[in-house]
């Protein structure tokens, strides 16, 4: 399944664009897109799911390791996330440590 | 040896006018090309190449180049390094592992030469293939053994209580599985746990959580059954139950609690950093009553299903995944399993299922699939197998499966003939 990220910072907030499938396939590669982020000091995540259709379990465990990698100070957000993607991340009850915005 | 195809490799296409004339007096196929002209061709464009002859003038890293190029190309042509006068050269390619050929360039010593080089290399890529095949097949004993032991992590037999019928179907997707199930008596045989657990992601390690997480619930469920009992006696449990008050206790409400509450501290304790958590449901079933305590931790919800027609009723989830959210609150769900309906527990691998075209099986096909089909355990799970069979198609099972069907049957029913239930494996 196709998968596409990337990763710009600016003014020490990181966003991470996901696109396609994100799963036990895919998900490595949304890891190094979280370590470059964090490498690069960023003081918030945000996540633009606008255009990410799945997110399988993998895939909610690479937003616990992005939580993990970021440090308790990083506030993350995904955001746009279809209604697909955002109910497994409500269902799992993750939206208390993620926020979801425009969901 | 068939006619043996070389690829003569050289910056200016050349090579010693003897080696040429050797080469077409044994009737070979020979192509000249420069190294960039190789590495430039598009892929399927090379031909094929038994022998790769190299001219010493060249680096070693530029044939390591063109040979990896090959490689991708799925051919390993021996790599034969050849000089006319510059013999010097050849002490470089030798150490990167080519054969060399050297004047006087007599066809009969020539092909004496590429015979050899040939047969050693043949040998070489058997003797790598057989190794490599040996690992593989130590991996893939080593894989089986943990299957089956993680088979020891499910109940052999289901409990089959007066007037209930309890199936399950578990189909991993890999030889290891993150799914779980789980079904044993609590409190002296007065209740029954009923558990469906998804552990995240796949593979030996999610299969590795599993047995920590089927362990840490089962055996703080067993012992914590006792003392929950005693204090329900003192107080009057079936009109505690008819107020639907979250008061506690409801016999199974505390071992159902200290099961989930500290698994997850555990978990978020010790594991945190590896990432794992269980989506997970966990239920204590009254086998008199029907009446049904549980916690949903995250979990797809249950789906409670009628004979009279009535909207199916869905167990939502009462708290987060288990192990990501130190210190949190699970709260209690209650449910009332009537006769004649049976509840579904399952994993997200049957609303995930895909079709060939890649659509989901879906929430709302599940519903409409568990409406339409009779009620009764066993048959409910041979009509959703047969639907998410007809679903999927050919496609791959992409994630494990597990579905279980607690059935309670209309009053004086007679049980269907059938032996004890057993664990379906697939």
């Amino acid at each position: 399944m196709s998968f596409d990220g990337t990763l710009s910072v600016s003014e020490g907030i990181a966003t991470i664009e996901v696109k396609g499938e994100l799963d036990a396939s895919t998900a490595p590669r949304f890891h190094d897109l979280v370590d470059q982020a964090a490498e690069q000091g960023a003081v918030r995540l945000e996540i633009d799911a606008r255009h990410l259709g799945f997110l399988a379990s993998a895939g909610l465990r690479s937003l616990v390791f992005a939580r993990q990698k970021m440090g308790d100070e990083v506030r993350i957000a995904v955001i746009g996330a279809t209604e697909p993607v955002s109910r497994t991340i409500r269902l799992a009850g993750f939206d208390h440590s993620i926020e979801l915005i425009d969901a | 040896m068939s006619q043996t195809k070389v690829l003569i490799l050289d910056e200016h296409r050349g090579a010693p006018p003897e080696l040429l004339a050797a080469l077409e007096s044994l009737q070979a196929e020979v192509h000249r090309r420069t190294p960039g002209e190789t590495l430039a061709l598009a892929p399927g464009a090379l031909g094929r190449a038994d022998v790769l002859l190299v001219s010493a003038r060249l680096a070693p890293a530029t044939v390591k180049a063109v040979a990896r190029r090959l490689d991708d190309e799925g051919q390993q042509p021996t790599v034969v390094a050849f000089a006319d006068h510059d013999l010097h050269l050849l002490g470089s390619h030798i150490q990167a592992g080519s054969d060399y050929l050297v004047p006087p360039f007599y066809p009969e010593l020539v092909r004496a030469r590429l015979r050899t080089c040939h047969e050693r290399a043949e040998l070489g890529r058997t003797l790598e293939d057989v190794a490599a095949h040996a690992e593989l097949l130590s991996y893939e004993r080593e894989l089986e053994i943990g299957r089956e032991i993680q088979l020891g992590f499910l109940p052999d037999a289901l409990p089959s209580p007066e007037d209930w019928e309890i199936d399950v179907r578990f189909r991993p997707a890999r030889t290891v599985a993150g799914d779980f199930y789980d079904v044993f008596e609590l409190v002296n045989r007065r209740r029954l746990a009923l558990v469906v657990a998804d552990v995240c992601d796949k593979g030996v390690g999610a299969a590795l959580f599993m047995a920590l997480i089927r362990s840490l619930l089962r055996h703080t469920a067993e012992q914590s059954g006792l003392q929950s009992l005693i204090a329900a006696d003192l107080l009057n449990e079936t009109h505690v139950w008819e107020e639907q008050t979250r008061a506690i206790p409801v016999v199974g409400a505390t071992p159902l609690l200290n099961a989930v509450v500290g698994t997850n501290n555990y978990l978020t304790r010790n594991h945190i950093r590896q990432g794992y958590f269980a989506t997970l449901f966990f239920g204590v079933l009254d086998p008199v009553t029907g009446n049904l305590v549980y916690i949903n931790g995250g979990h797809n919800p249950p789906v409670l299903v009628s004979p009279d027609g009535s909207e199916p009723v869905l167990l939502e989830p009462t708290g987060p995944a288990v192990g990501v959210i130190p210190d949190v609150t699970f709260s209690l769900g209650y449910a009332q399993i009537s006769p004649g309906d049976t509840l579904f527990i399952y994993t997200d691998g049957v609303t995930e299922a895909r079709s060939d075209s890649g659509r989901f099986f879906g929430d709302e096909q599940l519903i409409k699939q568990l409406t339409e089909a009779a009620v009764r355990g066993e048959e409910l799970l041979d009509h959703m197998d047969g639907a998410l069979g007809e679903f999927v198609g050919p496609a791959e099972q992409s994630d494990d499966i597990t579905m279980m069907a607690v059935h309670r049957r209309t009053a004086g029913a007679v049980p269907a003939d059938r032996p004890v239930p057993q664990r379906r494996d697939s």
